[in-house]
């Protein structure tokens, strides 16, 4: 017998107290940790896509902007169009150091033509672009040739053919990018020939022909020469080119992240609540069962136990709870997360993406320090009356 | 000496109360091996002087000294200490921890002490429990012992770390006759066995025949000794 199990032999004799401590924990901890899991994740979904993009300014046609960002996002296709002239109009600035045009194509819902019902698929332009071209120099080697394409981290071919096949043309799936946890992973991207020959053949191949129209773009990206700000180009284009609209880096997905900001602010506040509630039911619920053991404890003193150690028993009496109820209500949370994530995507029309391995290490360990801190506080204030009580006078009540 | 009280002072003051002097300038020696009981009606201080013996409670004023060591010069480790290792206690209330077994309760004060290994002290508490006749109670928790039963468990436990003095307040007040009998004989049979000092306060004049010594308490002093 030793003071560990002692502590083990209180919290099983007192199921209340023990439950409420242990619950408090598994509460606070799991909803913590999900919520955390959620805003950490979109956040890092939203940086993820915007480096994917790797473009300091997105142009788009003007008032296109949230239907793009939220392709873009959530993965369900656009059809926005802008003159092909822009491209060269902002070319010409001498603070664009690359422009890159893309078409932003659909497949359609429910029909015979696609493998894929209602797939974003962005056709660039092989001899400007400077976000896909980079990926496929190191993994394959090359460009793609006509009929090949490169998916997001979720676009197969499907099982038994040789293609993905658009409006009637099979396109050969030649590998997938790493996942963003956006539209972008369930996205096809293929070169400008392989869009203008799909839509050629699709006037034969296909029951309603891939229209695109004629000189147009979708989107154009840009890459600012150094020591501009990217900002005042996109103004710069959109004073000189009046029909687009110039997103630069920082503000391209700018209302999604205010979603998650206002999200994360009403997380952390409801959070806050709760965990100065549980801190303040712990402490009266120890208070109680701390009165209840007045004489027990004034008994231990007598058998020589010092302050010192009674209180450091009760502090761990409610630790091992703590950590019992954190630990079960981080691991409950990590699961449910993990399980639901594509419910969670689809219901808070969010991106999202799950963390790493050590960062969800990481967190777990934030969670339950913050966890045990939080008990430490509330059982502080009784644990050190209980082993300061004057032994003879506990014995008396 | 082993335990000494010099002008001993204790002024209860309770919050919205009149301060109640529990001990009145009380004085008294105890040398080693003696075997003291205490007489006294309710109020006269008789759990107050035990608890000062033990250093459970301050005096108010004046020297309470074991084995010539001042108990309130002691910082709270030392004192617990020399609670754990000099002085056993049999309680006026129930004080079995409920959520040990008997045989646990009674290596408990080795727990604070630690001068048995675990094994060691298992036996030792059994060799206890087989002195006060509880072999067959050794894994039973208190709630399912008798009074009597429990309250030789709480003699056995006192016994744990073989202290010099045992300190045991109305031990016997709840018990029958026949049990009262038991117990005091345990006690006369200790204190014959180990030389222990015992200090005892007993709630009727018949049960001085088992001591060496009494004492007659009134108002926080003693009246008479002999
Ligand atoms: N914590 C306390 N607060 C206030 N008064 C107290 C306190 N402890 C004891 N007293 C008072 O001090 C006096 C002595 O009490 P004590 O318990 O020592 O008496 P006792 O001789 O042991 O009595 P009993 O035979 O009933 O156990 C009593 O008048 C009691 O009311
Ligand atoms: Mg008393």
């Amino acid at each position: 017998m030793n003071l560990f199990q002692l502590a083990l032999r209180n919290i099983s004799r007192n199921a209340f107290r023990s439950w409420t401590i242990f619950l408090c924990a598994f509460y606070i901890s799991g909803f913590a940790l999900a919520m955390m899991l959620i805003v950490h994740g979109a956040e890092q979904s939203l940086d993820l896509a915007n480096q994917r993009l790797g473009a300091d300014i997105l142009v788009v046609p003007n008032g296109s902007e949230q239907k793009v960002e939220t392709s873009l996002l959530m993965g369900n296709p656009t059809n926005v169009w802008m003159p092909r002239e822009v491209v060269e109009k902002i070319a010409r600035l001498p603070e664009v150091e690359s422009i890159s045009p893309q078409l932003y194509l659909a497949t359609l819902t429910n029909a015979a033509c696609c493998s894929v019902s209602n797939m974003f698929v962005i056709a660039f332009d092989p001899q400007t672009d400077f976000t896909i071209t980079p990926w496929l120099e190191q993994r394959l080697g090359r460009a793609l040739n006509p009929g090949e394409a490169i998916g997001g981290m979720y676009v197969f071919t499907p099982p038994g053919e040789e293609g993905i096949k658009i409006y009637g043309t099979f396109v050969r799936l030649m590998g997938n990018l790493e996942p963003t946890g956006t539209g972008l992973d369930r996205a096809l991207f293929i070169s400008f020939d392989t869009a203008y020959d799909i839509a050629r053949n699709s006037r034969t191949r296909a029951v309603e022909p891939l229209q695109i129209p004629d000189n147009s773009i979708s989107a154009a990206l840009i890459r600012v020469r150094r020591g501009n700000a990217a900002q005042i180009v996109s103004m710069k284009i959109e004073q000189q080119i009046p029909e687009v609209t110039a997103i630069d880096s920082p503000e391209l997905f700018l209302s999604y992240r205010n979603q998650i900001n206002g999200l994360a602010e009403i997380v952390w506040m409801v959070l806050a609540i709760a965990l100065v509630l549980s801190i303040a039911i712990v402490d009266l619920i120890f208070t109680m069962a701390v009165n209840a053991r007045r004489r027990e404890i004034a008994v231990l003193r007598a058998l020589g136990s010092t302050r010192r150690s009674i209180f450091f028993s009760l502090l761990a009496e409610a630790n091992l709870l703590a950590f019992g109820g954190g630990m079960a209500g981080l691991a409950l949370s990590a699961l449910a997360v993990y399980l639901f994530r594509n419910l969670l995507v689809s219901s808070l029309q969010m991106p999202f993406l799950l963390p790493s391995l050590p960062e969800l290490v990481f967190v777990l360990a934030i969670g339950i320090l913050v966890v045990l801190a939080a008990v430490s506080i509330s059982v502080l204030p009784p644990a050190l009356a209980a082993s300061r009580r004057e032994p003879a006078l506990a014995m008396r009540e | 000496m082993l335990i000494s009280l010099k002008d001993v002072v204790k002024i209860y003051a309770p919050a919205k109360e009149q301060p109640v002097r529990a001990i009145n300038g009380l004085s008294l020696e105890v040398p080693r091996g003696d075997f003291v009981a205490i007489l006294g009606r309710s109020g006269a201080g008789k759990t107050t002087l035990l608890n000062l013996m033990a250093g459970l409670t301050r005096p108010t004023s004046g020297e309470v000294l074991v084995e010539s060591a001042n108990l309130w010069s002691l910082g709270d480790r030392e004192q617990s200490r020399l609670r754990n290792r000099k002085i056993g206690f049999v309680f006026q209330f129930p004080s079995l921890l409920p959520s040990l077994t008997a045989l646990e309760n009674v290596a408990l004060p080795n727990t604070f002490g630690k001068r048995l290994a675990g094994d060691e002290a298992r036996v030792r508490a059994g060799q206890l429990l087989e002195m006060v006749g509880l072999t067959d109670k050794r894994n039973a928790f208190p709630r399912h012992l008798s009074a009597g039963q429990q309250q030789r468990v709480v003699v056995a436990r006192a016994l744990m770390n073989q202290p010099d003095i045992l300190l045991a307040d109305e031990a016997t007040s709840n018990l029958d006759e026949q049990t009262e009998q038991e117990i005091m004989t345990l006690f006369q049979q200790i204190h014959a066995e180990t030389g222990v000092t015992i200090v005892m306060v007993v709630h009727s004049s018949y049960l001085v025949r088992y001591a060496t010594r009494s004492i007659q308490m009134a108002n926080g002093k003693i009246l008479s000794g002999d």
